[in-house]
Formats: C-alpha cells, sequence, structure tokens
C-alpha cells in the first residue's frame, strides 16, 4: 500500500459486501457508466462515515448488517448473495416499512451512495455537471480531495 | 482563565452580526465586546464550490435531522452563520405576520425604517434582467401563463459575479452576509471576535466557554484553546433557534420560564423539478430572482425559484434505481423550485436536550402543513408544464415521475395526494429554524419581553430567529436583524448603567 491509497476503516468484510450490492441497486450500472457498487464509492463514504457521530455511526453500520440478515425472507440468502431482483425487492419493502427505524436508514443509506457517486468527479461527465468554477483551489482535507478526484487508490 | 467584558455575544449571524455593528459606537467609546462563535472563521477564499468539502460549513455536516429523522435540516456553522450560506433572499416582515404575532411595541411602524436602513447597509438590490438566468426566467413564463402572481426577490449581493454557489459560500464575497459586511465592521472597531468557542453554560452574568483549536485553513482567534470562564455585564444569545434555547435549557432557565424552546417552526420545505427540452444549467447564474406569493394566503405556502447541486438534487428527488439515474443524466435540463410551508406554531414542537446536552428538534410536520406542500405540488407541476418541462418529479404523487399528458391539469389535486407522504421517505427539509424563546409579556407563554430581554433578568438578552412568536412565512434573515436592532437600540439606551 503507497502513500496513495486510502484503507478503508468502517467500510470493510460484510457491510462492505452490503454496501457494495446494496450501491448497485441504488445506482444501477449501464453500458456508459459503472454503478453505486465500486471501490470508490465505498471510500467516499467510509470518509463521511468517520466524520460521523460515532452513535449515529455505530447505528448505520449495524443497519447494514441487519439488511444482510434480512435478504433471507426476500430470496432465500443474505442480502449481499440474493439475486439483483430479490435485492431490489427487500430495498423497496425497506424504504415504505412500517418501522421507521428501517425507513431511516434505508434513506441514510441512499444518501450515502448517492454522495459517492455523485461528488466524484469522474462521474460528472455522465451528466453534464460542469462543476465549480474554481476547480483548482485547494481543501485542507487532501484525502476527500484526492478520493473526489480518483487520486487515490482503494484498499480494505 | 477568566475574561472580563462589557458585553459578549454568542453567534455571529444574523442576529448576532448586526447587533455587533450596532454597538460599534459603544466599542468606539471604549466598551469591551466580543462575539463569541462557535464555528471556524473561514472566509471567501475557502470556499472551493464542492458540495461534499463544504458540509463542513453547516451544523452536524449539512444533515441535522429533527428527532424523528422526517426532516432534516440545514443551518450555517461558522462566523457569519446561516448568513454565510443563504442565497441573500431579502424579505420584509409581512405587516399582517407582525400583527398576528401581537408583541407589544413590535409594530409595522417600528421595523419599516429599521428595514429601510439595514436594506441600505446590506446593499439590498432590485435584481435587474442580467441576473436571470433561464431557471429563474423559465418560473417567471410559467407563472405568468397560468395568470399566477409572481414577484421579483430583493437580494443582498453587491458586485455579484453570478457564481452560481451561494449556498456553499460565495467566492467573491458579492452576497452580502454579516461575514462580509457587519463582522469585519464591527472588528475593525475594537470587538474581539473569538471563533471556535462553544459555550456550554450561561451562569450569572458569565459564561463557561471552550475554544477549540483552529482548523486548518481557518482564521485563528485572539484566545488560545481551552476553557474560559467569561463575565459581563450584559450578555446576548444569538445562537440561533436551536442554538439559543438548547443553551438556556443546559444552564437551568426551563424550570421558570415553561415555554422555553416551545413553539419551534422550521417552514417545511419541498423541493421540485421539472425537466426541461434543452439545457438551462441553473448552476450558472443567480439562483433566485423570482417567487410566488399565489398560494401564501389561502393555502399557505410561496414557491421560489431554487438551485442544488447534484448529491443534493439527489436527496430532493426521492428516487432511485434506473429511474433516479435516468433522470440525473438530465440534471443539466432541471427546472428547479423550492416549497416553503408556513407552518402553525405548536406548542408540541420543540427544541429539547439530548442525553450529551445538545439540541434536539423535537419536531412533527403536522397534516395540514402535509396538505400545504401536496397542494403546493400540484401548482407547481402546472408551473413546470406552462415553462414547457416535459417531465415532472413529485414526492407526493401517486407516479413520482410523470410526463405533460399523462395527467389531467383537473386530476393534479388527486394525483398528487397526502396519501403518499411518509415520513422518512418523503424528502421534507428545512432552512429555517425559528422559535424556541419567543418574545411576549408573559413569563408563562414566552421566554423574553419584546425588546428580547430574557424575562426575569436585567442583563441577559436573545437576538435571534428563535424570538419569533410564530413563523415569518418569508425567508427569516431581514427579521432577524430588524430585531437585532432594537435589541441593539435597548442596550445602547442603558449603555450607561453597564458600560
Amino acid at each position: 500500500m503507497t502513500d496513495a491509497t486510502y484503507k478503508l476503516k468502517n467500510l470493510t468484510g460484510r457491510k462492505l459486501q452490503v454496501f457494495l450490492a446494496a450501491a448497485d441497486c441504488i445506482i444501477p450500472p449501464d453500458p456508459g457508466s459503472p454503478g453505486g457498487g465500486t471501490m470508490e464509492t465505498a471510500a467516499v463514504v467510509d470518509w463521511a462515515l468517520n466524520r460521523l457521530d460515532p452513535e449515529m455511526r455505530a447505528l448505520f453500520l449495524k443497519f447494514m448488517v441487519a439488511l444482510d440478515f434480512i435478504g433471507v425472507f426476500f430470496g432465500g440468502r443474505t442480502f449481499k448473495n440474493n439475486s439483483m431482483a430479490a435485492r431490489e425487492r427487500q430495498l423497496r419493502w425497506t424504504e415504505s416499512c412500517p418501522l421507521r427505524p428501517f425507513r431511516m436508514g434505508f434513506f441514510g443509506l441512499k444518501s450515502y451512495v448517492c454522495m459517492g457517486y455523485y461528488t466524484r468527479e469522474a462521474t460528472w461527465p455522465e451528466f453534464g455537471y460542469g462543476g465549480p468554477h474554481v476547480p483548482e483551489r485547494a481543501y485542507p482535507d487532501t484525502v476527500i480531495r484526492g478520493l473526489e478526484q480518483g487520486a487515490l487508490e482503494v484498499a480494505e | 482563565m477568566n475574561k472580563d467584558y462589557d458585553l459578549v455575544i454568542v453567534g455571529s449571524g444574523a442576529g448576532g452580526g448586526t447587533l455587533a455593528s450596532r454597538l460599534i459606537p459603544l466599542a468606539q467609546a471604549g466598551a469591551k465586546i466580543a462575539i463569541l462563535e462557535s464555528g471556524p472563521h473561514y472566509t471567501r477564499d475557502y470556499f472551493t464550490q464542492r458540495e461534499l468539502e463544504m458540509m463542513e460549513l453547516l451544523w452536524r455536516g449539512g444533515a441535522w435531522p429533527t428527532k424523528d429523522g422526517a426532516i432534516t435540516m440545514a443551518a450555517g456553522r461558522g462566523v457569519g452563520g446561516s448568513t454565510m450560506l443563504y442565497t441573500g433572499v431579502t424579505f420584509r416582515l409581512p405587516d399582517d405576520v407582525c400583527g398576528e404575532w401581537g408583541v407589544p411595541g413590535l409594530t409595522a411602524e417600528d421595523l419599516r425604517p429599521r428595514f429601510e436602513r439595514i436594506e441600505e447597509e446590506i446593499h439590498v438590490i432590485e435584481p435587474g434582467p442580467e441576473m436571470v438566468n433561464d431557471n429563474n426566467r423559465l418560473f417567471k413564463e410559467g407563472c405568468e401563463k397560468l395568470g399566477y402572481q409572481v414577484e421579483t426577490i430583493r437580494l443582498n449581493v453587491k458586485g455579484c459575479q453570478q457564481n452560481g454557489f451561494c449556498n456553499i459560500g460565495c467566492i467573491s464575497g458579492g452576497k452580502q452576509g454579516t461575514l462580509e459586511v457587519q463582522i469585519p465592521a464591527s472588528v475593525q472597531a475594537g470587538i474581539d471576535l473569538i471563533p471556535n468557542c462553544h459555550v456550554a453554560r450561561v451562569g450569572e452574568r458569565s459564561l463557561e466557554v471552550t475554544v477549540g483549536k483552529t482548523p486548518p485553513g481557518t482564521h485563528d482567534g485572539p484566545w488560545t484553546p481551552g476553557d474560559y470562564a467569561v463575565r459581563a455585564k450584559r450578555i446576548v444569545l444569538s445562537a440561533g433557534a436551536p442554538g439559543t434555547p438548547a443553551l438556556l435549557l443546559r444552564s437551568g432557565y426551563g424550570e421558570r420560564l415553561p415555554a422555553l424552546g416551545k413553539y419551534f417552526t422550521l417552514h417545511p420545505a419541498l423541493t421540485v423539478y421539472g425537466v426541461y427540452p434543452e439545457d438551462i444549467k441553473n448552476y450558472r447564474g443567480y439562483p433566485k430572482t423570482y417567487y410566488s406569493p399565489q398560494f401564501s394566503e389561502q393555502d399557505h405556502y410561496y414557491l421560489e425559484t431554487a438551485f442544488y447541486y447534484p448529491f443534493v438534487s439527489t436527496k430532493h428527488l426521492g428516487l432511485w434505481g434506473r429511474e433516479l439515474k435516468e433522470l440525473m443524466k438530465c440534471y443539466n435540463r432541471f427546472m428547479t423550485q423550492i416549497i416553503l410551508n408556513h407552518d402553525e406554531a405548536l406548542e408540541s414542537n420543540y427544541i429539547g436536550l439530548d442525553a450529551k446536552g445538545n439540541p434536539e428538534i423535537n419536531y412533527t410536520i403536522s397534516a395540514e402543513s402535509v396538505e400545504s406542500l401536496c397542494r403546493a405540488q400540484a401548482q407547481s407541476a402546472r408551473i413546470f408544464f406552462a415553462a414547457g418541462c416535459d417531465t415532472v418529479i413529485m414526492p407526493c404523487a401517486d407516479r413520482p415521475v410523470f410526463k405533460r399528458g399523462e395527467v389531467a391539469d383537473a386530476d393534479l389535486e388527486r394525483f398528487i395526494s397526502s396519501k403518499n407522504y411518509l415520513a422518512n421517505k418523503t424528502p421534507v427539509a428545512a432552512a429555517h429554524p425559528q422559535g424556541g424563546c419567543r418574545m411576549g409579556t408573559d413569563p408563562a407563554t414566552s421566554v423574553t419581553d419584546g425588546r428580547g430581554k430574557v424575562h426575569g433578568t436585567d442583563w441577559l438578552y436573545v437576538s435571534d430567529a428563535s424570538l419569533f412568536p410564530k413563523s415569518s412565512h418569508v425567508n427569516p434573515y431581514l427579521t432577524i436583524m430588524a430585531l437585532a436592532d432594537r435589541v441593539a437600540e435597548e442596550l445602547v439606551g442603558t449603555s450607561s448603567s453597564w458600560a
């Protein structure tokens, strides 16, 4: 691992696999662009989780694990091992679930996936976003700038 | 460490910044005055126009949820407070709303000269045609085709370069918030500005504070990091609608002021989108120049033009999957409106404290507000279609994405209805926290008098949006500044006894 590598701290192991699987449902790949389920998206989210209140972060990560187990009811296997159709079915249920914590968890997950995807410069050509007027202006946190610009490798 | 002042202001936004500037003559005459700001001192050269990086300009990274998680609130954290992040949208408090507030001495006649003076100081202008971008032009055309009232939004800008990213910091300094106008003038006059300064508690003419380290890239204050006991003859709390009531609650004022924290309002808002056939690139040019008050009186909402960045837009759209990805490919064709509901001030909506003593927003959106937001979506859809959009996205529609002709105009109110609202799914947001230290005469139902003085004290004042007894209906910054002017008038008038 070099200095130009970002090592995931929160989204690791099972949680990373669940995140990647969910992110590909929330922002699916198409012939012109990748989906949300990439290490690059995960890294931005991981960076944001580092800055989150520790209790909220723990809740979010627990939600990822719960999402995985509940997959059994939608496709016979855990979320990350289910088919894409079963995962989508589960996420639709979660989004409108009568239990508020599930809806909150999905809202958070969806927001994080979109954050991790649409704030990276590599995705901007896909939707024609011109970005800032001052693209070269430095930012004290060089890690997030590196992740936004795709300048860092990502490792688990 | 101890610090002694004549007067200390907690907060540097519209309330605190304006108050400080009004006290400049006292500072020049030798009074010791300080502004304690919880956030860092960013300046315009810090702003990068990248939405993820600039989330740090907001409390809780831009995602401050109500306790039930149903509404996400945005509030600025740094020198300038939310004026660092607003769009400069300038409304005077409507006369009828001022009447509804029913605060003795606070009348439209009292406020008018204050508004006039402040507007001159902060360069409020009526934007000319050169500031109207495509989104705004189309909104106006859509409203006019439908016969809806449409008005120009006045803005407080000077030499605006129309960079388009007002909500994440103005890189030119054209936006004339307290960061650019009142705070520099106050500091130049000898008022101390202490950034990164968290106030834990208010004591008897004193504050317990902790100064944190200066974040990289931001400006230092005159105090080194550490804990301080700050003594002052007068203390003014301008920490914002969640911040000020929370600070008073932490300080034990809840028992003798039962209204403290209560009657909180926030203008629940939905941002809605239409897809225009051609590129309109809403992130170039000035984002907000028109609004429609057509439905304010009957249905309790304003429609304003708006602009948001890609990630934040995905939150507003409320979609995911292929539908979201395909729509986002039309990002440069998005027309955008924001619906601002005038919510009712209810005792049951209140600022409390969480287990760590931090502000907690206990707010449940009312059925009336949900109905209002739904009726507003139908009208927004009409405006989008009248402006030429071929697709609209309405979170409370039976099918959130629908095209021109798919739903008959007369059926829009049935198609977009409150049965589709679901808390924690429907993307309601807010940026106008108000109330919690409402003005009034009775300590049983209010927290301060009409000049912001906390009942039962002669040294503690409030000067921010928490003073509002009810919603302002309009974007609140100018009203906050006018109330600060009233508080300052009282402080200056009595200064011989304390300064």
